[in-house]
């Protein structure tokens, strides 16, 4: 998962920067509404974080700038004074959540993990393909009830299969979402993590792979055919 | 700086003044002088008979008397002159005063008809006169038209007009001074009130005074009214701010004083019990600040708050926190009429609905009714079907605003914070079971 995090307050900034790489996510920082623009109009993200007080641009005008350039990614904001006025507005100009400051970490992790979900269409922190079952909140997965054990980036790979469902998902995407900087695009970590997570997942086959375009999870397990 | 209305009222009615009185003047010195002018014409018309009368006919041959009516007709160069004509031209009689005095020259034409007057002004030896013509036919041996013809110097009667434009003015002018100082004692009286108040207002600044004194006339009783409302109303802003601040100030202290002593407690060695310290008193500021800023960040009433539509509102934050909740899957129904308007800070209200809505929102399982009552108070009401507010919370929520250093965390501060906020419109905020067992909360606006 990719984040935007917008925050002008720099601690604040490197602590939510060093808690979400602590739990995985691939993460780009902005300290003012002008350098949030830039980063949410270039790159692709799962989900954003955005302050509402920011400097240059404030954060209720590029939630609707970002929103008018049809940037689709889920938005949580952070608000200090915690007026309901600034909440509402927030949310009116396409933020999906709220979070008033101070807040609990734990708190903003379990936002997160849930409007990622409500973009992918799931409501339940569980997100179940057939047999296949992959926990957002516990991080875990089970085939027909079974734990199975994955490494990091193996479960990665896997959730983001599984947020986005029935879509081709490139190499590139997947790196792109996966890694904080740009590993060397030509290996094949990702092909290996795919073969790995394969060979876990047994008898489960949900990974397609699409010649020369990428990975497909299939809507529905389908059995197994190799 | 612009013009005092003081000024303002004694410019304006000492114009008016001025002028109405000038154009009165004007017309009492126009027909003064037309009344003057009438009575040297009846005069000299007068003279006129007079002269007919002391004619003296001979035979034909025709001469006034001796006595002539008027004895200035006698001193040469009075003033008056008379003299008789035939129709060619031919004098018959002129005044002994008119030796010398070529004025035959100032006369009208001898074109009148018998019978008619003719009065005018006539200019001799350059001064202003009065001339007056008269033609009879004299019935003697043989009829002749006769002209009598009277002129007289127009000097005692100018004079009379500037003795009477002398008084006249005179006597205005003392009428518009008159008034003028009548007018500024009445302005100065009738704005003493004015005065009064900026002084009182003054006083209010520099804290000498509470309140506006009570004794205004009519049409500032409602100025000082609300003057006096808005003094009150920023006094209590200001000492609520003042007590948020000690209340906050002093709420601090406490958690504060736990973190210094367990720096200090040897027993308190252990990392994960100095974490667990840290976190409960860090937890327990953060509720704190959270309160206190809730509270202290409200407007309060306003004097001149126009009627907020609570539906309008209520719609605005469903909408809102139906996105934040997406998820859930919340069934939130709003029956809030459009009808129904509280008079308030706009701000205030939103944090007050939003607030309760937020709360339930997070606590109920499916579904939140937001209805209203109209009669006979204002009353919103918002019902879930979460697992409803223990008595326990409820009593803390209802104690807060008294013991602010009390705030434990994680005990419903939103609601904290309503409860504070309907108190200072004036309302009550009550707690109930819902028809679904959830919470419902009643809040009561003042009327």
């Amino acid at each position: 998962m990719r984040v935007l995090v917008v925050e002008d307050e720099l601690n604040l900034n490197e602590q939510l920067v060093n808690e979400l790489k602590g739990q995985g996510y691939a993460v780009d920082a902005a300290t003012d509404g002008e350098e949030g623009l830039y980063f949410g109009r270039e790159y692709d993200y799962d989900i954003a974080i955005i302050d509402l007080g920011l400097p240059k641009i404030d954060g209720i005008d590029l939630i609707t700038r970002l929103r008018s350039e049809q940037r689709q990614f889920p938005v949580l904001v952070l608000t200090a004074r915690g007026h309901w006025e600034d909440k509402v507005q927030g949310l009116e100009a396409g933020a999906d959540d709220y979070l008033t400051k101070p807040f609990q970490m734990e708190e903003l992790l379990a936002r997160l993990n849930a409007l990622v979900r409500r973009a992918a269409g799931y409501a339940a922190p569980q997100i179940r393909q057939g047999d296949l079952l992959l926990d957002t909140g516990t991080k875990e997965v089970r085939v027909s009830d079974v734990a199975v054990e994955l490494t990091a980036y193996e479960y990665k790979v896997l959730e983001y299969l599984m947020l986005n469902p029935g879509r081709v998902i490139s190499k590139t995407e997947l790196t792109d979402h996966l890694y904080d900087q740009d590993f060397d695009r030509d290996s094949n970590v990702i092909e290996v993590f795919v073969g790995r997570l394969r060979k876990k997942l047994a008898p489960l086959n949900p990974i397609r792979t699409v010649r020369g375009q990428g990975y497909r999870l299939n809507r529905e397990e389908a059995p197994v055919d190799e | 700086m612009r013009l005092g209305i003081q000024s303002r009222l004694l410019l304006l009615e000492s114009l008016v003044l001025v002028l109405g009185l000038a154009a009165a003047g004007w017309v009492l010195d126009r027909s003064f002088q037309a009344s003057v002018r009438g009575g040297a014409e009846e005069q000299l018309r007068l003279l006129v008979f007079s002269l007919m009368g002391s004619i003296e006919d001979n035979g034909g041959v025709i001469a006034v008397g001796l006595d002539t009516p008027e004895p200035r007709l006698s001193q040469p160069d009075s003033g008056l002159y008379a003299a008789v004509f035939g129709d060619l031209g031919e004098v018959y009689w002129r005044s002994p005063s008119s030796l010398g005095v070529a004025f035959e020259n100032s006369l009208p034409a001898l074109n009148l008809f018998p019978g008619d007057f003719r009065f005018m002004t006539t200019s001799l030896r350059g001064r202003p006169h009065f001339a007056l013509s008269y033609s009879v036919i004299w019935e003697s041996v043989e009829d002749v038209q006769l002209f009598f013809n009277v002129v007289a110097d127009q000097a005692p009667y100018a004079r009379s007009i500037a003795a009477f434009r002398r008084s006249l003015w005179l006597g205005l002018s003392a009428v518009v001074a008159g008034f003028v100082l009548a007018q500024f004692l009445a302005v100065r009286w009738g704005l003493r009130p004015l005065r009064t108040m900026a002084e009182e207002v003054a006083e209010l600044e520099s804290g000498r005074r509470e309140r506006l004194s009570a004794d205004y006339p009519v049409e500032l009783v409602g100025l000082a009214r609300n003057l006096d409302r808005f003094v009150a109303h920023e006094q209590r802003s200001r000492t609520r701010y003042r007590k948020a601040m000690e209340d906050l100030a002093h709420s601090l202290k406490t958690p504060l004083a736990v973190l210094r002593n367990g720096l200090r407690d040897k027993r308190l060695a252990a990392p994960a019990e100095q974490h667990q310290l840290l976190n409960e008193q860090v937890d327990r500021m953060e509720t704190t600040v959270a309160y206190q800023l809730g509270r202290a960040s409200v407007t309060g009433p306003v004097i001149v708050g126009k009627p907020v539509p609570i539906a309008a509102l209520v719609d605005r934050l469903l909408r809102a926190l139906g996105t934040a909740y997406q998820e859930r899957g919340i069934e939130a129904i709003s029956d809030v009429p459009a009808d129904f308007m509280i008079r308030g800070d706009e701000r205030d209200l939103l944090e007050i609905v939003g607030n309760l809505l937020e709360n339930a929102f997070k606590y109920t399982r499916s579904r939140i009714r937001i209805r209203a009552e109209l009669e006979p108070q204002r009353v919103l009401i918002i019902e879930d079907d979460g697992p409803g507010i223990s008595p326990s919370v409820w009593k803390d929520v209802l104690s807060r605003g008294s013991r602010a250093d009390e705030v434990q965390p994680g005990q419903g501060i939103g609601l904290s914070v309503v409860a504070e906020l309907v108190r200072l419109y004036q309302g009550h905020l009550t707690v109930e079971r819902s028809r679904w067992n959830g919470a419902l909360i009643r809040v009561e606006f003042s009327r």
